[in-house]
């Protein structure tokens, strides 16, 4: 092996593990011996990104370019540093463009087009790029919040809303949100052979096994299983928040609202009843009262969850409670500053204050921090080094 | 409303007897139960005893799925009505001529409309004289000027003159925007009666200055 792949493969393993120092020493390593290689100056430039050097990013991501021009993660860093050092909308949607046609399949290349075409009032074109990322993957959230509050510009706040409600059902933290509410977290999937009769003995073990196939999206086996809890001990508050939550997911809202009122009838303080109570009323936008009165205890009995304020937030928008709203959102990005939903929620509410630097801070950094947990550079990086190896 | 009309409205679910729920309803409102909490002391409570019954086995999936249909007929006639009230209040919302920025016109103008306002909006770069023909046109006495550039925000004092040249007094200039935000004696300048800096202040303006209604921001 050359010491330039020994070299590189260490400043890849280094970035990996996030040592941004050691990584960044490995790869100009790497470049001393060979500075003709994409890959290496490619990684450099994220790992420059990474430490906010944006300027000497652009200069790496512009020479694996010059190198490689089918380098996409290359595009990918270069357009997310003209986009942090602002001021650059032309070169911006050159780049985000260029990454459309090198990845002509990758939703984000349309959703970073679009935001630099917003940025440059090219409103309708914008939205088409969007459009495209959705036509890409219809489960790109970011995608369908920035619509969302190019919606609101346009509609106004009740647009935004629906958007922002689309965009949540893609939102598995929500759901994770629950199961944690429930006492149920990160449950392994059941084994595919469990045979569901023998589960036991006790409620205990079946309503654990119930949230568990829930979890995993084997809903028909968790209303089996809940039925079976239900038929032994019907005032089982878990069970009916559990029965609640299936029927949410089946969209069956009176099923849902009947056993969740039966939940909260029973304990008026069950964290996981109260959220499946709330969604159910947030589902009607005539009972926007009654669930921001529900998201409100849920944001006292659980403080330390994002998505309770995310979803406090969200009602008091409804309700056109914009301050509200904002101190809410603040509330849940306090707690997690990388929340997504959050930071799109933050943008709305400061459009309503005519407030359009915090809104662009706000997109600035849903977007960073979306792009950095789906892994988009890695993925795009893997890909051509995977192409490479091919050649 | 009677203690058991809760069970009553209940059982007219499980008998999929629509008429019947809704019937139970109008008694409650017409013995006096407002509309305001006939979803929480009448349709909440049956629907957990529905909840409950499912539960405990004392009806199968296929009734409370009818019973749901049933519910949801009935949902309407025991929630508040979605769209708010018409206040009566009609604002002319504008972006200052010169000024093509839209969004916050557009939030505005949308809270505004939410919250049972008529709301006539005559886009951006509207002249002066386009304040003062829609607001005779229409007998709107609330004007919302909005102005993202210093230039386009002093001219909002021609908005005022128009309107005295016309002989028309008692209006309210609201105004804003950037400039505004940035110096707020700048509203004061040009002659405006207030400024406005979110759409929940401006909710709560136009409330105060509808007869009747001095309750803020919210469609309630």
């Amino acid at each position: 092996m050359s010491e330039h792949v020994t070299r590189l493969a260490q400043a890849e393993e280094f970035a990996r593990q996030g040592n941004v120092a050691a990584a960044l020493a490995a790869a100009e390593q790497a470049l001393s011996v060979d500075d003709k290689d994409a890959h290496t100056h490619c990684l450099l430039a994220a790992l420059m990104l990474d430490e906010g050097f944006n300027e000497p990013a652009v200069a790496a991501a512009a020479r694996a370019i010059e190198i490689d021009t089918q380098c996409a993660a290359a595009y990918l860093v270069l357009g997310l540093a003209y986009d942090r050092i602002g001021g650059m909308g032309d070169r911006s949607v050159l780049v985000w463009h260029e990454l459309a046609e090198v990845a002509p399949d990758l939703a984000i290349a349309y959703v970073q087009l679009g935001e630099a075409l917003y940025s440059a009032a090219l409103h309708d074109e914008a939205v088409s790029a969007w459009e495209r990322a959705l036509e890409l993957d219809p489960r790109d959230s970011r995608a369908t919040y920035l619509l969302a509050i190019a919606a609101q510009s346009r509609q106004g706040t009740g647009a935004a809303l629906a958007g922002f409600r689309r965009a949540a059902e893609f939102d598995l933290g929500q759901d994770e949100f629950f199961f944690a509410l429930a006492g149920f977290e990160r449950l392994a999937p059941p084994p595919a052979a469990l045979d569901i009769a023998h589960i036991g003995p006790g409620a205990a073990k079946r309503l654990e096994v119930a949230y568990a196939f829930a979890a995993h999206e084997e809903y028909l086996k968790a209303a089996e299983l809940i039925r079976a809890v239900l038929s032994e001990s019907p005032d089982t508050v878990s069970a009916l928040a559990l029965a609640a939550y299936l029927y949410l997911k089946q969209d069956a809202i009176n099923e849902a609202t009947a056993c969740a009122l039966r939940a909260v009838a029973l304990d008026g303080s069950d964290a996981a009843a109260i959220y499946a109570l709330g969604m159910t009323l947030a589902r009607r936008p005539a009972l926007a009262h009654h669930a921001t009165r529900l998201f409100s205890t849920l944001a006292e009995i659980a403080p330390s969850h994002t998505m309770s304020f995310v979803l406090l937030a969200e009602s008091e928008l409804a309700l056109q409670h914009y301050a509200a709203a904002g101190d809410a959102y603040d509330r849940a990005i306090a707690l997690d500053p990388g929340s997504v939903r959050a930071l799109f929620g933050k943008a709305v509410v400061s459009l309503t204050q005519g407030d359009h630097s915090s809104a662009k801070w706000a997109l600035g950094r849903a977007a960073r921090f979306d792009i950095e947990r789906a892994g988009c550079f890695w993925a795009l990086y893997d890909g051509m080094a995977k192409g490479a190896c091919q050649q | 409303m009677t203690d058991d009309a809760a069970l009553r409205l209940y059982r007219s679910l499980v008998r999929r007897d629509s008429a019947e729920a809704i019937s139970v309803v109008e008694r409650a409102r017409s013995e006096g139960t407002s509309q305001d909490v006939l979803f929480d002391e009448l349709f909440a409570p049956a629907m957990a005893i529905l909840g409950g019954s499912w539960a405990d086995g004392s009806i199968d999936e296929y009734t409370f799925a009818q019973a749901a249909v049933v519910a949801d007929q009935v949902m309407s006639f025991v929630t508040p009505p979605v769209a708010a009230h018409d206040t009566g209040a009609t604002v002319i919302v504008g972006s200052m001529h010169g000024d093509t920025h839209d969004v916050g016109k557009n939030i505005i103008g949308s809270a505004l409309r939410d919250a049972g306002h008529r709301v006539l909006d005559i886009g951006t770069d509207a002249l002066p004289t386009a304040f003062l023909e829609r607001a005779e046109q229409s007998g709107a006495r609330i004007l919302i000027v909005c102005a993202e550039t210093l230039s386009s925000a002093l001219a909002v004092t021609r908005v005022r003159e128009m309107f005295e040249m016309a002989g028309i007094r008692g209006i309210i200039v609201l105004v804003w925007g950037g400039p505004f935000a940035a110096d707020p004696s700048l509203a004061h300048a040009v002659r405006a009666d207030g400024m406005i800096a979110s759409a929940e202040e401006a909710l709560q303006r136009v409330s105060q200055a509808v007869p009747g209604r001095a309750d803020g921001a919210s469609s309630e």
